[in-house]
C-alpha cells in the first residue's frame, strides 16, 4: 500500500473506531440497525477482500459461509452456550472451505468461481433435505437474550479483529505470496511458493470470518429458514462493497461500504420492489468504469511521482550437480523427449540445443518440476526430484526463467524478486538488501518501485533472472534467455551470464544464439525429434555432420 | 419397469442440458465469456413462453420461432454494448474471464429483479400437450418427447453448422485459438460477437421447450447456470460432442437420484458428479490432457 492511501487509512480507521463504539450510547435503534448493517458487511467484504482480492480467485460463496454461521447457531442455540455456538460456527465453516478449498483451489481460477457460484444453493438445498426428512420441520425459532447493542459491540470486536488479521496478512510473507499467485500462477509456484497450500490457508481464514459473522447475526431473526439464511443476495452485495472500494487494499472495501449499505438502505425503502435491478445496474457500472476501486484510484495518481536507488554483495557455489537418467515425457501419441540422459557439473555451463520442436523445452520443464517426466529418474545434488512439486524443486536451489517472460506485472520490480525470497526461511532486512544487490547486478537497480509491467522487454528478461536468482540457487535453468534481444544487448545478456558462472552458479541454457554458445558454454548437448543426437563441446558438435543434417536436412534435399 | 422409468426422462433431461449446455460452451468456447447470467436467460425465455401461451394463445413451439432471433439479437447486443470493452481492456485471458464473470453476475441480477417484478416468486407450470403416451412400459407426457425431438433437431443442425460449413469451421478455429485465427484472416472480435448471439438464442430455445414440461419460478436461473456450467466443463469446453455426451448423463443420473433417493439431492448430484470430473479428469471427459 502507498503513503496515502495508508494516511488515510489511519485517520478513517481511529475516527471510525472511535465513534463506531460508542455508537450506541447516543444513538437511537434506526442508526443502530444501520450502524449493524455496516459493521456486518464491513467485516465479510473485508474478508472477502482478503482472500479474493490479491488472488482474483473470486469467491461467489460468501452467502453459503455466512448462512452456515447463521445456521449453525440456530441449530445449536438450544444446547449450546453462546460463545461455544460461535466456536461451532466457526469449526463447521472452516471444514467447507477446507472440502471446497481442497477440491478446486489446485485448479485454475475459473473452476474455483464457478464451484463457488453454486455452493450456497447446494448447501441450501443439503439443508433443506436434512430438515425435511430427519428433523421433520424446515426453519427454527431462535430465542436468545442478545440485545441489539451486544449484538454491534459483538461485531465491533469481529471487526477489529479481521482487520488485525488483514493486517498481518498483508506484513507476513503469505500476503506477498497471495499477490504473486494471483499475478502469476506459474512464476509464483517456481518462485518456491506452495500456491495451493496458501490460497487454501488463507481461503479458510476469510471464510472462518464469514461463518463467525453469519453466527453473530443469527439473533438478529427470531425465525430462521434456509431461504433466509443462505440468501444469494448476500454473496453478491458483498463482491459490489469489495469492489467499489477496492479489493487490492485493506482498507478498501470499507470504502465501498459504508456509501453502498446507505444506498441499500434507501432503496429497500424507495424501491422495494426494483431493488435487484439497480443494484444489478450498479455493479455493471462498478465493473465498467472501476476496476481496481476506490482505493486503486487513488494510488494510481499518487504513483506518478515517485522512484529508488541501494547497494553491492557477493553469491555462492560447489562434482555431478544433476543427473537424469533416460528420462522421456510423452504427450498422447507423441514422444517429446525419448530416454534423455545427461549429466550437470558443478560450476559448468551446459548448452542445449537443437531445432525447434527437438524437446528442449519439454526437458527443461521436466528438470524444473513444470512437467512430470513419464519415464526416467532425474536427480538433484542426490536426490530423487521427478514427480516432486515446481515450489519444492525452487527451494532445493533449481531455478528457471521462462522462455516467453513472466514477470508479475502489478507488482513492483522489488517484490517480484521478493516473491522468490519468500519461503527461503531469510526474511527481514537481509532479505530485502540481498534483493537490491540483485537487482543492481542485473541492471534494474534504478526500477526496484517500477511496476514489473512497465519495463521493456530485455528489463523483464533482466528481472526474471534476479528473480530466479533471489531463490540462491545452485543451479538456473536458462529458456532462451537471450532471445529477442539486440546486439548490444546481446553483449549485456553474455557478461551477465558469465558473471553467474564466477560466482559459482552453475546453468543450463536452451539457446538459439551459436555466438553466446560459443562464448559461454563449457559443453553442449545437441537434441533432434525428443533425443541426444551429439555431445561435446560448442565447436566440436557445431562441426558434427549429424547436427548439421539435423538443423539444415539431407544435403541433397 | 424401473430401468426404463428413470433412463427414458432421463434421456429428455439430459437432451435439454445438452442443448443448453451447447449455447454455453459457444459463448465460453468461442467468445471466452463466461456467462454467470446463462440461466436468468433461460427462465425469462420461459416466463416469455408462459405469456405467449396464456396470453395470446399462441403455442410454444411458434413461441420457440420468435425467441431464437429474439434472444440472438439482445446476446449480440449485450456482447457489442458491454463485453466487448471488458474484452479490449483486459490484458490477458483470466482477467478477462473475472470481468465477464462480474459483469454478467450483475445482468443475472437486472434479469432476475425485472422477472420478479413482473411475475413474482412463485412457480408457474403451463399445460400444454401433456397427453400420456407409453415408451418402452415407462408412461411419459407427449411434451417431453415433443421437447426431446425438437432438442435433438437444434443441436444436429448446430452441430453440421459448426462442422460442415465455413463459418462453422471458423467459428471452431477462434475456439481453438484466437490468435492464430486471426492470422489466417478470421475476424475474431465480429465471430465472437456472432457466437455470443448464437449462444443466447440456443439458450432461449432450451428455455422455451424447457417450460413446456417443468415447472419454473423467477429465481431459479442459478441452478441452469451450474448444470450447464458441469456439462460444459464435464465435456471439455469447446467440445460439441462432449457437451452431448456429459448432457445425457447428468440427465440420467438426476433422474436416478430423484427417483432412487430423493428428488431434494438433485443438485448435490450435479456437485458430486462436477467435482468427481475436476478430480479425476480436470480437462474433461473428451478434453485434450493439459500439456
Amino acid at each position: 500500500m502507498t503513503g496515502p492511501s495508508k494516511a488515510l487509512a489511519w485517520c478513517i480507521g481511529l475516527a471510525v473506531a472511535a465513534a463506531a463504539i460508542t455508537l450506541p450510547l447516543y444513538a437511537n435503534g434506526y442508526y443502530l440497525a444501520l450502524g449493524i448493517s455496516i459493521l456486518y458487511f464491513t467485516v465479510l467484504a473485508t474478508a472477502w477482500a482478503m482472500f479474493s482480492g490479491p488472488t482474483r480467485y473470486v469467491s461467489l460463496a460468501t452467502a453459503a459461509f455466512f448462512g452456515i454461521g447463521a445456521y449453525t447457531a440456530a441449530v445449536t442455540g438450544e444446547t449450546l452456550s453462546w460463545p461455544l455456538q460461535l466456536l461451532t460456527a466457526a469449526g463447521v465453516g472452516a471444514v467447507v472451505a477446507a472440502i471446497t478449498g481442497l477440491s478446486t483451489l489446485r485448479l485454475s481460477g475459473i473452476y474455483f468461481i464457478i464451484f463457488s457460484f453454486g455452493l450456497a444453493e447446494l448447501i441450501r438445498q443439503l439443508v433443506i433435505w436434512y430438515e425435511v426428512n430427519i428433523h421433520k420441520s424446515v426453519g427454527r425459532y431462535l430465542f436468545s437474550d442478545i440485545t441489539q447493542e451486544m449484538l454491534y459491540w459483538q461485531l465491533c470486536a469481529l471487526t477489529a479483529l479481521v482487520f488485525l488479521a488483514g493486517f498481518v496478512l498483508t506484513r507476513s510473507r503469505f500476503g506477498l505470496a497471495l499477490r504473486a499467485i494471483g499475478a502469476d500462477e506459474t512464476a509464483a509456484r517456481h518462485s518456491g511458493i506452495d500456491a495451493t497450500a496458501v490460497k487454501l490457508g488463507v481461503f479458510i481464514v476469510s471464510a472462518v470470518f464469514m461463518s463467525v459473522t453469519g453466527a453473530i447475526m443469527a439473533p438478529r431473526w427470531t425465525y430462521i429458514d434456509p431461504a433466509i439464511a443462505f440468501n444469494p443476495m448476500i454473496s453478491f452485495q458483498v463482491v459490489i462493497m469489495a469492489l467499489l472500494g477496492g479489493a487490492g487494499a485493506l482498507i478498501g472495501p470499507v470504502l465501498g461500504v459504508i456509501p453502498l449499505v446507505l444506498l441499500f438502505e434507501v432503496l429497500t425503502a424507495a424501491l422495494p420492489n426494483h431493488f435487484s435491478i439497480v443494484l444489478g445496474l450498479i455493479f455493471i457500472g462498478i465493473v465498467l468504469a472501476l476496476p481496481k476501486g476506490v482505493v486503486g484510484l487513488v494510488d494510481q495518481v499518487w504513483r506518478r511521482e515517485r522512484s529508488k536507488v541501494t547497494a553491492v554483495k557477493p553469491l555462492s557455489g560447489g562434482g555431478t550437480l544433476l543427473v537424469a537418467e533416460t528420462v522421456g515425457k510423452s504427450f498422447g501419441g507423441l514422444r517429446a523427449v525419448d530416454k534423455v540422459s545427461l549429466d550437470v557439473r558443478a560450476g559448468e555451463i551446459l548448452g542445449v540445443i537443437g531445432p525447434n520442436g527437438s524437446g528442449k523445452t519439454t526437458l527443461l520443464n521436466m528438470l524444473s518440476g513444470a512437467l512430470v517426466p513419464s519415464d526416467g529418474t532425474i536427480r538433484f545434488d542426490g536426490a530423487v526430484i521427478n514427480g516432486m512439486a515446481a515450489h519444492r524443486i525452487a527451494r532445493l536451489g533449481l531455478a528457471r526463467t521462462f522462455q516467453l517472460v513472466r514477470v508479475m506485472p502489478d507488482l513492483t520490480v522489488a517484490e517480484n524478486v521478493a516473491t522468490a525470497a519468500l519461503f527461503r526461511g531469510s526474511r527481514s532486512s537481509a532479505a530485502q538488501e540481498s534483493i537490491h544487490e540483485l537487482l543492481v547486478m542485473v541492471g534494474l537497480g534504478d526500477m526496484a518501485d517500477s511496476p514489473a509491467g512497465d519495463l521493456t522487454y530485455i528489463d523483464q528478461k533482466r528481472l526474471e533472472l534476479a528473480r530466479a536468482l533471489a531463490l540462491h540457487p545452485r543451479l538456473v535453468l536458462l529458456d532462451e534467455w537471450l532471445a529477442g534481444l539486440n546486439p548490444t544487448e546481446l553483449e549485456t545478456g553474455i557478461a551477465l551470464i558469465a558473471s553467474l558462472r564466477a560466482r559459482g552458479i552453475t546453468i543450463v541454457m536452451v539457446e538459439h544464439v551459436m555466438d553466446a554458445i560459443r562464448a559461454l558454454c563449457d559443453r553442449c548437448v545437441v537434441m533432434s525429434a525428443g533425443v541426444v543426437i551429439a555431445r561435446g563441446t560448442p565447436d566440436e558438435v557445431l562441426a558434427d555432420p549429424t547436427v548439421i543434417t539435423a538443423y539444415l536436412g539431407e544435403p541433397d534435399a | 419397469m424401473l430401468l426404463f422409468d428413470i433412463l427414458l426422462p432421463g434421456l429428455v433431461l439430459g437432451g435439454m442440458y445438452a442443448l443448453i449446455a451447447l449455447g454455453l460452451t459457444l459463448q465460453y468456447g468461442v467468445a471466452r465469456i463466461m456467462n454467470l447470467s446463462y440461466g436468468e436467460s433461460l427462465v425469462a425465455a420461459a416466463f416469455g413462453t408462459l405469456s405467449l401461451y396464456s396470453g395470446l394463445k399462441l403455442s410454444p413451439l411458434l413461441a420457440l420461432v420468435l425467441a431464437i432471433p429474439a434472444a440472438a439479437l439482445l446476446n449480440w447486443l449485450l456482447y457489442r454494448l458491454l463485453l466487448q470493452r471488458l474484452i479490449r481492456r483486459s490484458k490477458d485471458r483470466g482477467a478477462q474471464e473475472v470481468d465477464s464473470i462480474l459483469v454478467t453476475f450483475g445482468v443475472l441480477f437486472v434479469i432476475q429483479g425485472v422477472m420478479l417484478v413482473a411475475f413474482g416468486g412463485q412457480y408457474y407450470s403451463y399445460s400444454y400437450l401433456s397427453i400420456p403416451v407409453t415408451v418402452l412400459g415407462s408412461t411419459l407426457a407427449v411434451n417431453r418427447l415433443v421437447a426431446l425431438a425438437f432438442a435433438a433437431l437444434i443441436g444436429t443442425a448446430v452441430y453440421l453448422a459448426l462442422t460442415r460449413t465455413r463459418l462453422g469451421t471458423a467459428v471452431r478455429a477462434v475456439a481453438v485459438d484466437p490468435n492464430a485465427a486471426q492470422l489466417v484472416g478470421i475476424d475474431v472480435g465480429q465471430l465472437a460477437g456472432l457466437a455470443f448471439a448464437f449462444g443466447g438464442g440456443l439458450v432461449a430455445a432450451g428455455g422455451v421447450l424447457v417450460s413446456m414440461f417443468l415447472t419454473f419460478n423467477a429465481s431459479m436461473g442459478v441452478v441452469f447456470t451450474m448444470k450447464a456450467l458441469v456439462v460444459v466443463i464435464m465435456g471439455g469446453v469447446g467440445n460439441v460432442m462432449g457437451a452431448l455426451v456429459a448432457g445425457l448423463l447428468l440427465g440420467v443420473v438426476e433422474t436416478a437420484v430423484a427417483r432412487l433417493v430423493d428428488p431434494g439431492l438433485t443438485l448435490a448430484a450435479t456437485f458430486a458428479l462436477f467435482l468427481a470430473v475436476l478430480l479425476i479428469r480436470p480437462t474433461g471427459l473428451f478434453g485434450k490432457a493439459a500439456s
